[in-house]
């Protein structure tokens, strides 16, 4: 009886320690999520990018170019008068969102 | 145990496990991976299916479940405590008879295991994002903690009950 609680929770060590450290090597999920006049567009998994690619988001007011890479989402192109979008570059953390004031567009990263 | 005993003893588990649920809601979760807790409410669904039954346990669980709806206010939570309660129960139901008395805290660690695996199944379909498995680990070994830590509360709470078996 003593040995199989012995073994039963050597096990489980073992079990917890690999998925703790697989959780943690990941660090979380990190999800960006695209809304459009405070609605979610679309939602895209960071993490499970390997190629960068790109689609484009088509709004009432213009159409903005979403740049998306392993880690990391930004705008690439886009039709709105001051481009504050597109030279903001790429965000990889959830500090701050990627924003088109014009278009109603905001990209930010969650977890 | 009379029927009108048992009857009586199971609505008595189903407020306490509702109770236990209530209150734990309320503690601020350590950990900020979405649906990991420590699920104290499960000791009673274990405790009850050592001392009364597989299909008891079943009762209390469902009804508890469907009674935390109606306290969270929220629906969509209904659909994961639903899958996670119904997958763990269906895991310890299998197990309870493979294991001694003394291991039963091993049933209560492959019950939450499947009580994870069920809710993030169900987060995975409900929202169309196979990436959110990325979260399996995690939910894998906080499930590995809760359920042992539960798993002897509920031990010990069937030891003490010993005189209500059925």
């Amino acid at each position: 009886m003593k040995r199989k609680t012995v073994f039963w929770a050597g096990l489980f060590s073992v079990l917890f320690l690999l998925a703790a450290g697989l959780a943690l090597l990941h660090g979380g999920g990190t999800r960006a999520v695209i809304s459009v006049d405070g609605r979610e567009y679309r939602t895209v998994d960071l993490d499970a990018v390997t190629e960068p690619y790109e689609f484009t988001v088509q709004t009432e007011w213009g159409w903005n170019t979403v740049r998306v890479e392993p880690g990391a989402i930004g705008v690439a192109a886009a039709d709105c008068p001051n481009q504050d979008c597109v030279e903001q570059g790429s965000i990889s953390d959830g500090l701050v969102p990627v924003v088109c004031l014009p278009h109603r567009l905001v990209i930010e990263i969650e977890g | 145990m009379s029927k009108t005993r048992k009857l009586v003893f199971m609505a008595l588990l189903t407020a306490i496990e509702l109770t236990v649920w209530v209150i734990e809601g309320q503690i601020p979760a350590p950990i900020p991976v979405p649906g990991v807790k420590l699920g104290l409410a499960s000791v009673v669904t274990l405790t009850a299916m050592a001392l009364l039954g597989r299909k008891e346990a079943g009762c209390i669980l469902l009804a508890r479940v469907l009674l935390s709806a109606l306290f969270a206010g929220s629906v969509s939570a209904l659909l994961y405590s639903l899958t996670g309660g119904v997958v763990s129960w269906c895991v310890m139901a299998a197990l309870l008879g493979l294991f001694p008395e003394k291991l039963l805290w091993v049933v209560s660690v492959f019950g939450a295991i499947g009580h994870n695996a069920g809710q993030l199944a169900a987060a995975v379909a409900v929202t169309g994002t196979p990436g959110l498995l990325w979260y399996g680990p995690a939910l894998l070994a906080a499930a590995i903690l809760t359920g042992a830590f539960t798993g002897l509360g509920s031990m010990y709470l069937v030891r003490a009950l010993g005189r209500y078996r059925k």
